[in-house]
């Protein structure tokens, strides 16, 4: 899965932007909020059968809605037998490790490519935004036989490594977003007061950068929370997570604990967005940093 | 030709309790070149767009002629403006840029290529045809938008602030050029500009907008000498200002009983003249004519700047430095106003 | 010097990782291609599996239907985009609550979607009951295969649903950092409202868009899941024959699947370097 990197905006731009809606002022035609809300509709459509399934008892066709109503899927989930709470423990642990993972390597990385000029950064970045372009298929089914031999497939270690593939690029261009806007003199003029390597780091620069660090990791999370493929591959179904008994679930036609497992897995995302919708619209974008090609 | 008129014009944008633009009202003759001056964002950029149809008045009037315009979609009102930010669009070239205009009226590709030609060697940069703005100075690049716009010779051009992002020198040479355009093609320039100098170098009459009122509309010559209230004179630099009363063309206040140039105000209280036009030590005239001492002294480079202080009222003259240096501090000279140059405020 | 040691010092960690997962697996890959598996016992290069795959007309059929449904899915979801930036982006009662509603499934993963449309539009789905309801249709067999169906039209219905909002924010951010100066511009010169667009935001938007489009297309092309969960059997999605040899009991199949992973990941390449080819050319501001 893709989203746009967690964008910065400073307070200036937003207040560019509230000047320049005051000033354009218009409002919609019929035609036009006919269609706006034709989109929207269309946006949210599928994500409504999958929450009334989830308490649905009994829903034949042609019946438009369920005939009974019923928590049994949600019990089921929540039970001790089934193996969602498993998987839901698994699915976080993996996309919170790959998260740390790569928050502590992409950080520096994202500091040089932000701040600096160098030889060969355009080859440094095309190879950084290469792999969240090129489909995981294609990388997974290569590393498959070296994992196999070195005894990390089917492992959690074995998922969580390649899980970085998407991740750590993904995190290193949104830190390189955010050390392109940060001025590395503070750190200097902090220096220069007496503190330590340390304590700059602590006191002036993670504060800095905090607030993009944070959207970013929340980003990387749902980057690894969302990855099928790479997780089959790897963990050659021993390693499952919520998306792989989705899957299994929905191609079984048991609708009502797909609904289920589908409200559980949509939440952090939707959470997510609840928390950082100011951050999206912002003007850094996956499609931005490609320009830099 | 016609005449532009702006009537009672407002603009009130939503969300705010104040117009930016309130009731503003303005002729601008045919074939003039006509300054809007005022400090920034007092809502003179606001009435260009609303020429220019970018934003839309809250009330009021605005006519070509007999005919008002407010009806017509930007691109149908023959008012092209240039803006501050050249805005040459990036992905084509300079004449493509030039032509966009007459391109969209869907003119004949031959008809395109000479008028984009003939502006090319107006603006002085034949040549440059085929490049992209972003190989082009700055200045290059204003010209490019000001042939961008004098392509469609305009019913009324409209610059806002068209060379402030430019330096000093590049900024003459501008001034220059767009001067001698406008005396060359005698098209109506309406520019807006908040440097005065700017304003009195280029136009034949200037608006002067003061939180978005028109405060005076008159020659550079009037708007110095003549202010008509305290902040115009203000804006204009003026220095002095001495409060008293006026009565039958003479003004009591604290340096004697002046006299005041016939076209004075009959009820001013309040008396401003400018330093460089008090005159100190020659005294053929007994009119207007006092002594005064020298507070203090201030060498300024180009001029020296006198403190002067007569019966506890302080004014500043300021005189060239070869003369004002054999004058000390604390020493009393004669002084004298000449009638012309004093002005009486409301 | 000093300052030469320290960028290099940062960046190795992350280029290490990068580079020996994501190129590693990609070289893998490409050798395990051409039959050299020396843990499976076999030591020679050969062209086999690329020979074997291009002789069949299996992978034919799977290369054009994966190429129809990305390059289908991308056009779509481009001009809608392009329609819901563009009114999005102006200011309206109600902007910030359409706003969101706009981005919610832009953190919903595909599988969901997935699943959410296969609740949609199977035959006997949501749309196939309203059918029945309105008695346009007696028995749910006679609902349109949108599902399982040839014309793949269930997964391309998934993909527009998914990259819609994506291409859609990446115009807005596009839009605001163009501002509205340029089409002011345009209007002032006689531009009207729709060669203002044409003439003049559209070619600005296009780097953006043209990048968004790559990486939609790049992504539709390579991803297994939606194929697999809302696709017919035969033939299936590219990633998901791929999928289906690498996993064959017949060992003989593995180099096949690697072949096609490497075809998939070349088109990506092509994409890439595509993209930034065109923007090369196109603009240099």
């Amino acid at each position: 899965m893709r989203i746009l990197p967690a964008v910065m905006c400073d307070l200036e731009k937003e207040l560019e932007v509230k000047r320049q809606r005051i000033e354009s002022g218009e409002g919609l035609s019929w035609l036009t909020w006919f269609s706006l809300i034709l989109l929207i509709s269309w946006l949210i459509l599928p994500l409504i059968p999958l929450a009334v399934w989830s308490i649905s008892r009994s829903w034949f066709f042609p019946d438009i809605t369920p005939s009974a109503y019923s928590l049994r899927a949600w019990s089921y989930v929540f039970s001790n037998t089934s193996e969602v709470l498993p998987a839901l423990g698994v699915t976080t642990l993996i996309a919170f490790c790959a998260t740390i993972v790569s928050a502590v390597i992409g950080v520096p990385a994202g500091r040089a490519l932000g701040l600096y000029q160098f030889r060969g950064k355009a080859a440094i970045e095309l190879l950084i935004l290469a792999p969240t372009i090129v489909p995981g298929i294609a990388v997974a089914l290569g590393l498959h036989v070296v994992f196999l031999n070195i005894g990390l497939a089917g492992s959690y270690l074995g998922v969580l490594i390649v899980h970085l593939i998407p991740t750590l690029p993904y995190m290193v261009l949104v830190m390189a977003g955010v050390f392109a806007n940060y001025n590395p003199n503070t750190e200097a003029q902090a220096r220069s007061l007496g503190a330590s390597a340390i304590q700059t780091f602590y006191y002036v620069t993670l504060p800095a950068i905090l607030p993009g660090l944070l959207i970013g990791s929340l980003f990387t999370f749902l980057v690894s929370w969302s990855q099928y493929i790479l997780t089959l591959l790897i963990g050659g179904g021993r390693v499952v997570t919520l998306p792989l008994l989705l899957f299994n679930f929905a191609s079984a036609g048991r609708n009502d604990i797909t609904g289920a497992i589908s409200m559980i897995y949509i939440l952090p995302g939707v959470v997510l967005l609840l928390l950082g919708a100011r951050h999206l619209t912002g003007r850094n974008s996956a499609a931005e940093s490609l320009r830099q090609i | 030709m016609t005449n532009v008129s702006i009537e009672n014009l407002v603009k009130l944008y939503p969300g705010r309790s104040v117009p930016a633009v309130k009731d503003v009202s303005l002729l601008i003759e045919t074939g003039s070149l006509t300054a809007l001056l005022g400090p920034s964002a007092c809502g003179k950029s606001t009435i260009l767009k609303m020429i220019a149809g970018l934003l839309a008045p809250t009330s009021g009037d605005i006519r070509f002629g007999d005919h008002s315009i407010l009806r017509l979609p930007p691109e149908k009102r023959d008012a092209v403006m240039v803006f501050q930010d050249h805005l040459l669009f990036p992905y084509m070239t300079v004449a493509e840029n030039i032509g966009f205009g007459l391109k969209m009226r869907r003119r004949p590709k031959a008809e395109i290529s000479h008028a984009v030609g003939t502006m090319l060697e107006l603006v002085k940069l034949d040549g440059m045809a085929t490049r992209k703005p972003n190989q082009l100075s700055g200045g290059q690049q204003q010209r490019i938008a000001l042939a961008r716009a004098l392509i469609l010779r305009p019913k009324i051009l409209l610059l806002d602030e068209p060379f402030s992002s430019l330096d000093a020198n590049l900024r003459l040479e501008m001034q220059q050029l767009l001067k001698s355009l406008h005396q060359e093609m005698g098209m109506t320039m309406l520019f807006v500009t908040h440097d005065q100098e700017e304003a009195v170098a280029l136009s034949s009459k200037i608006a002067l907008i003061l939180d978005g009122t028109l405060r005076q509309y008159a020659d550079a010559a009037t708007l110095y000498g003549q202010p008509e209230d305290l902040d115009v004179a203000k804006f204009f630099g003026a220095k002095n200002f001495i409060p008293g009363i006026s009565s039958s063309g003479h003004f009591e206040c604290a340096l004697g009983r002046l006299t005041l140039p016939v076209t004075a105000n009959s009820n001013g209280s309040m008396l401003t003249f400018r330093p460089e036009n008090v005159v100190i030590g020659v005294t053929d005239s007994a009119e207007n004519s006092f002594h005064a001492t020298i507070e203090s002294k201030k060498f300024l480079g180009n001029q020296t700047q006198l403190r002067l202080s007569k019966g506890g009222t302080t004014f500043d003259a300021s005189l060239p430095p070869l003369i004002a240096a054999p004058l000390l501090e604390g020493s009393t000279v004669s002084v004298h106003l000449p009638r012309q140059s004093l002005w009486a405020l409301p | 010097m000093l300052e030469r040691w320290k960028i290099v010092l940062l960046l190795s960690p992350a280029l290490v990782i990068i580079a020996g997962l994501f190129l590693g697996g990609l070289i893998l890959g490409l050798i395990g291609s051409l039959g050299y598996m020396p843990l499976l016992g076999r030591e020679e290069f050969n062209l086999n599996a690329y020979r074997n795959i291009l002789a069949s007309e299996r992978f034919y059929l799977s290369f054009l239907l994966t190429f129809y449904i990305a390059f289908t899915s991308t056009v779509i979801a481009s001009l809608l985009a392009i329609g819901a930036a563009l009114i999005l982006r102006r200011s309206f009662i109600g902007r910030s609550v359409i706003n969101f509603l706009f981005q919610i499934n832009l953190t919903v993963p595909h599988l969901v979607g997935a699943v959410g449309i296969l609740y949609l539009f199977s035959q006997s789905g949501f749309f196939a009951r309203l059918a029945y309801e309105f008695e346009i249709i007696t028995k749910p067999s006679e609902f349109p295969a949108l599902i399982y169906d040839p014309l793949a039209i269930g997964i391309i219905l998934q993909y527009v649903w998914k990259e819609v909002p994506f291409i859609g924010l990446i115009l807005l951010a596009n839009m605001q950092t163009i501002g509205r100066d340029y089409e002011a511009a345009a209007r002032v010169l006689g531009a009207s409202r729709w060669q203002c667009f044409r003439h003049v935001l559209l070619p600005l938007l296009f780097p953006g868009l043209l990048a968004a489009a790559m990486i939609v297309f790049a992504f539709t092309f390579g991803a297994y899941e939606i194929p697999a969960l809302l696709g017919q059997n035969y033939p299936s999605a590219l990633p998901v024959l791929a999928y289906q040899a690498f996993t064959d009991v017949d060992l003989n199949a593995r180099p096949e699947a690697l072949a096609m992973g490497m075809i998939i990941a070349l088109l990506s390449v092509i994409m890439i370097f595509g993209y930034a080819h065109l923007a090369r050319r196109y603009v240099r501001s």
